[in-house]
């Protein structure tokens, strides 16, 4: 899976936000933030990638177990979902 | 989770301002405007060949746009002049909407035909802002020169909206149309929208315009305000809602004032309590960074140097801005709207109190010890 073309991970002023660009605003208004484990997610989505290799990488760059990462991960991956944030 | 604009700007706002990043700014990508209005702070001819010559080029403005997001810029501001005068608004606009800013559109909506609404609705602004200059032709003849600005303004705002299009209502109140604030407030309500309204008037920044000759004066000014306040007073026990948002000057709303950052700021040595100079800034029509669209010294030169660099450049010259010690003091400065890019523009010194906005706040305060006597 992977995310949809069309929006741009930024840092300002220490908080993570994603920004519809161009067309994207009409479907996406606003912007959403996100916390700084769900930019090293969306920065993994970016590319297409599957469920197994995102939890791989929260467990790789945070301590924490097996069983809490993949909870985060598919509760991203759900919120993604719902708001059609993914081409699956 | 999604966040509205207020909401979010206010949260990044404070986080910036104490970091002092860069987050917020304005591309006045003109000067020249189709309007001729006597209160201006920015004002030469939709025909002034000069002024349109010495304009940024659209690869210019391209070139901005990339390094100033790259120094953090989130939150832009188009605006003029008037924006829609410039032939490559569509090609900036949509170049700039690709580059991850909010964008918020400053206008007099005069230019706004069906056509540009229906181009907006495809990749709508975070908010279209629309001057209102009078409730009719008349005053429009009177404040801005041109009688037809007023048909074709309201139908802008009621195209905008039709579409869905995010759109605020603004009108800055002087001496051509202070009656019609009634008028203007019926249709704002009307239209379930707030009315912001500009009250302070800036000496001119350039241009040909007479800001001064045409505001109101502070004993006028507090009547307006009474006014203004009563009417929504009135108008809120009946729709529960409040329709009027007060706005200091055409700048405020891109700097807020106040508010957030008093606190933060006391005893702080930093002339600004707004986000100027800490995470604002605003570029001029012709390639120069400055605080604010009103304050144009100290400047810098993103051009030259590059947008990082400049806006280096600025926040260090910002910190060599003096406080005014008088207006630190001053028993009337919890209801006064001053600031180092007033006091400069009114009195050629950052930090000498300015007549007008001292017989103001001194007025307000005085209003209000009456009238809870």
């Amino acid at each position: 899976m992977k995310i949809k073309e069309g929006f741009m991970l930024r840092e300002v002023a220490g908080q993570w936000l994603v920004v519809p660009l161009g067309e994207r605003v009409v479907e996406f208004s606003g912007i959403m933030t996100l916390s700084e484990s769900g930019a090293v997610l969306w920065r993994k989505m970016e590319q297409d990638v599957s469920s197994e290799e995102m939890i791989a990488t929260i467990l790789a760059e945070y301590n924490v177990d097996e069983e809490t990462a993949k909870t985060d991960v598919l509760e991203f991956i759900d919120k993604l979902r719902e708001k059609s944030l993914i081409e699956e | 989770m999604a966040k509205t604009w207020s909401e979010l700007y206010s949260q990044l706002a404070m986080g910036a301002k104490e970091k002092k990043e860069f987050i917020a700014g304005s591309f006045e990508l003109t000067s020249r405007c189709n309007l001729r209005c006597k209160m201006c702070y920015v004002s030469h001819s939709a025909y002034d060949k000069h002024a349109k010559d010495k304009e940024l080029t659209t690869a210019q403005w391209i070139r901005l746009a990339e390094e100033a997001r790259d120094t953090g810029l989130l939150f832009l501001t188009l605006t003029g002049g008037e924006v829609f005068l410039r032939e490559d608004f569509k090609t900036l606009y949509e170049k700039f909407m690709n580059l991850g800013f909010l964008i918020n559109i400053y206008t007099n909506g005069t230019l706004i035909t069906p056509d540009i609404v229906n181009w907006l609705a495809a990749m709508p602004p975070s908010i279209v802002s629309v001057t209102l200059y009078g409730a009719s032709r008349e005053t429009y003849q009177k404040v801005t020169g041109l009688a037809g600005g007023y048909d074709k303004t309201i139908s802008a705002i009621d195209n905008l909206l039709a579409k869905g299009i995010p759109t605020e209502i603004k009108t800055t109140v002087i001496q051509g149309n202070k009656k019609d604030f009634d008028q203007l407030y019926d249709f704002v309500q009307q239209r379930n929208k707030a009315l912001g309204v500009v009250n302070y008037v800036s000496p001119s920044r350039e241009g040909s315009s007479d800001p001064c000759g045409n505001r109101l004066s502070p004993d006028e000014l507090l009547q307006y305000e009474i006014h203004m306040t009563k009417r929504d007073q009135e108008a809120a026990k009946k729709t529960g809602r409040k329709s009027i948002s007060k706005i200091e000057d055409a700048v405020s709303e891109v700097n807020p004032i106040k508010n957030n950052f008093e606190n933060h700021m006391k005893g702080s040595n930093f002339a600004f309590e707004c986000m100027s100079g800490s995470c604002a800034g605003w570029v001029t029509w012709d390639g120069r960074l400055i605080p604010c669209g009103i304050l144009d010294k100290p400047e810098s030169n993103p051009l030259e140097i590059g947008f990082r660099r400049a806006w280096e450049d600025i926040k260090q010259k910002c910190l060599l801005i003096p406080v005014c010690k008088v207006c630190r003091e001053c028993q009337y400065k919890s209801l006064c709207e001053k600031c180092p890019a007033r006091l400069y523009r009114e009195t050629g010194h950052y930090d000498q109190p300015a007549p007008y906005l001292c017989e103001l706040a001194q007025k307000r305060i005085e209003y209000n010890k009456k009238s809870t006597l």
